[in-house]
């Protein structure tokens, strides 16, 4: 290659990147279009559109609204100051509204806008009646019921009270008023209960904090008031005020720690400024390839993807020690073998990701090798071009580290086999995996028990469980819900501890509406005059009653959703489905053990187009399908890699091949021991190690006597350890054991180098190294 | 000796009548009577009805803890009210809504005039042999369903008489009144 050559391809790539940045802006000219379901990670076949709809749905109260439970000696008082002090907040225009108060219940009252409906609407117990004997037996509590003094008789309207008895019927919300007070009773104790709405998004910043400013005034002031809370929008603040606490110390440490390192070890704070280059640019070209092709991104593909990028440090390590300590010497040619050869068996296993039906998978390692590929021609076109001055002091460290960690002998293959098989035994017998919920969710635990405390105060289901109807229309559709609704009924008549909650028992189907109007008529005969009769009422009372019948509206379901009460069960409704059906939930409450989940399950079954959705269980078989196919994809790329290291090294492949594989299984072994599980994030950061130890063990067997490259090897795993292991120290579960993974597996990595580096009467670097660019 | 304390307490009672009549001493006075029984006649004239619907019955009112409302005419029926639920002879609950009439009906009957305070503006008027006290909903909401309410009385409560805005009325007559030792 000519440098004339070499430099027209320098400029082709710059152009390459120019061309990325404007597509990449004029892709992202309406914001990044990032998934963030699970599914979205998996095959086409195994996701759910309608079950993360009805997820949304099921999850949006808790989404848009928080609640707060205050309990206190003084409860009025209290109340009354944080009431409100929040209000003050609705007033800045921080929050949509707040209900504390007991006036806020008032427009509740459903004799106003239900009484239209009420001649079609019948109770189990009143049908029975009626059908039994005409209903005569109803005459009598209807009786005592217009006479009562706390009753609001309508005796022409509804002289029966037919709208009580519906309402009566439906569920009550838990929230009463006491003292002036939305008040909850339970556990022997009074809580006041505080409602707010949200004007957005529960993750606004401004909004967060003053909520927090405001409920932590609140406590410093009456440190004696029990406040719980639940919602979302504190998930989300706490989530924030972790990940800014983290950024400060975790973050900001390790970012000294790299500053410094390579500040000592390069002596010029340009090294720092070209070590970023080729990331930048390697991001750059991945993120924009890999949305061209998907179209979409996911955002774990971006989190895992842009750290797998990092692994390009270490090409721009090799080079930079190379040229640091060299100088003019430096020729980069010598270095190409090591350099192509780290690409290709990392780019391989990509590719051989690229391969699984798994589209996140796909997604995140079309990311991953972009990333590399972009990285890794900047390194090599670009950063020999920047000046970098020769510095005495880094060759003289170089070769004072490589005399220090001379190994006292070196390990010979059959050891290292046998060391092998005693970790993989270890392993098989004690690694455990886990795939639970509680790996995506960073909340503090103190949270989690208020938002537990309070689920369990009201008695209220988090519509984690729910059955999914569907059918061709929505009268089959309320049909099918009813059929469910028997269902479960009898089951809880046979001792199943569960509640349920049904668009049915709130809207019955037409024809059920018509045979109650049917009914209704059959009351409004003999029964109603004797009630008029009994009451000592005017007889023409019973005429004008009958003539309300004659203007009777049907009940549809839309009217139904849009009252109030009906509005609180609009979350059920799922509408219209892709097919051209209509889709509905049946939320589950109550009993919450195996033996609950296996009869609804087989409930479920005996019924067509019924499905019975845990989604916290749903979700951990979504975790743990992908963590299998992330361990196979991880067994994948070690196997080539090593078929492609065998055809370079021969009978020394087992030298390269101990730093990444070695490292591997000391991490697994490590969490065997210290019984911490495999999950999906833990093996992400082995992908790393992978990356990482393959290039430490490549340029180890290259330039075996070349003190620049353990230095390089040196850096690199020190500041990966730097950027990922400190995650080691986040509280949130994901990077906790991405950290985990890192801290020990690139420990081990710079640990194991040495004692596989080939001796001095080997000879396996290119006998054209010496040769110049 | 039920009756003899009544009368000593009434006795106590009488030096503070000399001052201005307040809603406090009102209360004070109503409280003299932890626990009564009597009769009552209860009448609800509708709006959309040339007619009442009129019942009687006796009534046990212990203060602070419930009231029995004992329906004889036209129809037999044994209501409870307390503070926390309303239950019919069939010892079913109230529809929903109904606790908050219950407390209501409480707090009229035991005069409690600083829980009413929160919901009503109060105008006393008259003597304490023979006071009256009407009460305004202060909110939108509620005016919404009561338009006024009066109470009349003496040592006791006699009269109650609710309105609504659209028309109904609600005229509840206590007599015979006695207290009850309440050991």
């Amino acid at each position: 290659m000519t440098g004339r050559h070499y430099r027209r391809l320098g400029w082709l790539w710059l152009a390459v990147l120019a061309l990325c940045a404007i597509w990449l802006g004029w892709m992202l000219r309406q914001g990044l279009p990032a998934d963030t379901d699970l599914t979205a990670l998996l095959p086409a076949d195994r996701q759910a559109p309608l079950i993360e709809k009805a997820d949304r749905e099921l999850g949006r109260g808790f989404e848009n609204r928080f609640l707060l439970l205050l309990a206190d000696d003084d409860r009025v008082a209290t109340t009354q100051a944080l009431g409100q002090s929040l209000q003050r907040l609705v007033d800045e225009g921080q929050l949509a509204g707040i209900d504390w108060r007991e006036l806020d219940l008032a427009d509740a009252d459903p004799h106003g806008w239900m009484g239209q409906w009420r001649y079609r609407l019948l109770t189990p117990q009143w049908q029975r009646a009626i059908d039994t004997d005409g209903g005569s037996a109803l005459v009598e509590p209807a009786l005592r019921r217009l006479f009562s003094p706390t009753a609001r008789p309508e005796p022409v309207a509804d002289p029966f009270g037919l709208l009580d008895a519906w309402l009566s019927r439906l569920p009550r919300s838990p929230i009463g008023a006491a003292d002036g007070l939305l008040t909850l009773d339970a556990e022997g104790r009074q809580w006041s209960v505080l409602i707010g709405e949200l004007t957005g998004s529960p993750y606004e910043l401004p909004m967060q904090n003053a909520l927090h400013a405001t409920l932590e005034r609140f406590q410093q002031r009456h440190p004696d008031a029990e406040l719980l809370r639940s919602g979302l929008v504190f998930h989300a603040a706490a989530g924030a005020r972790q990940a800014k606490r983290e950024m400060s110390t975790i973050g900001a440490a390790s970012l000294l720690g790299v500053v410094l390192i390579i500040g000592f070890v390069f002596r010029s704070p340009r090294v720092l400024l070209q070590l970023m280059v080729p990331l930048v640019a390697g991001s750059l070209f991945a993120l924009t390839l890999t949305l061209g092709i998907f179209g979409r991104l996911h955002l774990l593909t971006l989190a895992f993807g842009a750290s797998l990028i990092g692994i390009a440090v270490d090409y721009v390590l090799h080079l930079q020690c190379d040229r640091v300590i060299d100088g003019r010497q430096f020729r980069l040619r010598r270095l190409m073998p090591s350099l192509t050869l780290g690409l290709v068996s990392s780019v391989i296993a990509y590719v051989a990701q690229a391969l699984t039906p798994m589209p996140g998978l796909r997604q995140m390692a079309a990311f991953a090798a972009f990333g590399l590929i972009g990285a890794w021609l900047t390194v090599v076109l670009w950063l020999p071009r920047f000046t970098l001055h020769a510095s005495p002091f880094t060759a003289s460290l170089a070769t004072r580290w490589w005399r220090l960690c001379q190994p006292r002998w070196r390990l010979s293959p059959w050891l290292a086999l046998a060391g092998a098989l005693v970790l993989v035994t270890i392993c098989a017998l004690r690694l455990t995996s886990d795939d639970s919920l509680e790996l995506l969710n960073p909340s503090p635990a103190a949270l989690m028990h208020d938002e537990q405390r309070v689920q369990q105060l009201l008695d209220r289901d988090t519509g984690s469980r729910y059955f999914l109807v569907q059918a061709s229309d929505t009268q089959a559709l309320l049909a099918r819900l009813e059929t469910l609704d028997g269902a479960l009924d009898r089951a809880i008549a046979d001792g199943l501890r569960i509640e349920y909650q049904s668009l049915a028992g709130s809207v019955p189907t037409m024809t059920e509406q018509q045979a109650n109007l049917a009914r209704v008529r059959k009351l409004y005969g003999p029964p109603l005059d004797a009630l008029v009769e009994r009451a000592g009422l005017p007889a023409n009372v019973a005429d004008q009653a009958r003539a309300r019948l004659d203007q009777a509206p049907p009940l549809t379901l839309t009217e139904w959703l849009e009252t109030p009460i009906g509005s609180l069960q609009q979350r059920l409704w799922l509408g219209e489905t892709g097919d051209g059906e209509v889709a509905a939930t049946v939320v589950i409450s109550g009993e919450r053990d195996d033996r609950t989940s296996a009869a609804l399950a087989t409930l479920a079954d005996t019924l067509p187009k019924v499905k019975y959705v845990d989604r916290v269980s749903r979700i951990g078989g979504l975790l743990g399908e992908l963590r299998r196919h992330t361990a196979i994809w991880v067994i994948t790329a070690m196997a080539l890699m090593t078929l492609a290291l065998l055809w370079r090294y021969r009978r020394h492949a087992w030298r390269v091949v101990v730093p990444p594989f070695g490292a591997t299984l000391i991490v697994l072994t490590a969490f065997a021991v210290g019984g911490v599980p495999l999950n999906i994030f833990n093996q992400l950061g082995l992908l790393l190690i992978l990356g990482i130890g393959l290039d430490a063990g490549i340029f180890n067997v290259e330039h075996a006597r070349k003190p620049a490259a353990w230095l390089a090897i040196t850096l690199s795993t020190l500041t990966s350890l730097l950027a990922f292991g400190m995650l080691a120290f986040s509280a949130t579960p994901a990077l906790h054991y991405l950290g985990l993974t890192c801290l020990i597996g690139l420990a081990s990595v710079w640990a194991l180098v040495p004692w596989v580096r080939p001796g001095p009467g080997h000879s396996t670097t290119s006998p054209r190294e010496s040769e110049h660019v | 000796m039920p009756f003899r304390r009544w009368w000593i307490t009434l006795l106590l009672l009488v030096p503070l009548s000399a001052q201005a009549f307040d809603l406090g001493d009102l209360q004070r006075r109503l409280a003299a009577t932890p626990s009564l029984a009597g009769s009552f006649e209860q009448q609800r004239e509708l709006a959309d009805l040339d007619s009442s619907l009129s019942s009687q019955g006796t009534f046990l009112f212990e203060r602070g803890k419930r009231v029995v409302w004992q329906l004889e005419k036209p129809v037999e029926e044994r209501i409870e009210l307390t503070p926390q639920a309303i239950t019919d002879g069939s010892g079913e609950n109230a529809p929903p809504g109904g606790e908050q009439v219950a407390q209501l009906f409480l707090q009229l009957l035991e005069g409690d005039w600083q829980a009413l305070e929160s919901r009503f503006t109060l105008a006393l008027s008259g003597d304490q042999d023979d006071w009256q006290v009407a009460l305004t909903p202060r909110e939108a909401a509620l005016r919404e369903r009561i338009a006024e309410i009066t109470l009349r009385g003496s040592d006791t409560i006699d009269h109650l008489d609710m309105r609504t805005p659209d028309g109904d009325r609600l005229k509840v007559r206590l007599f015979d009144q006695h207290p009850l030792n309440d050991s």
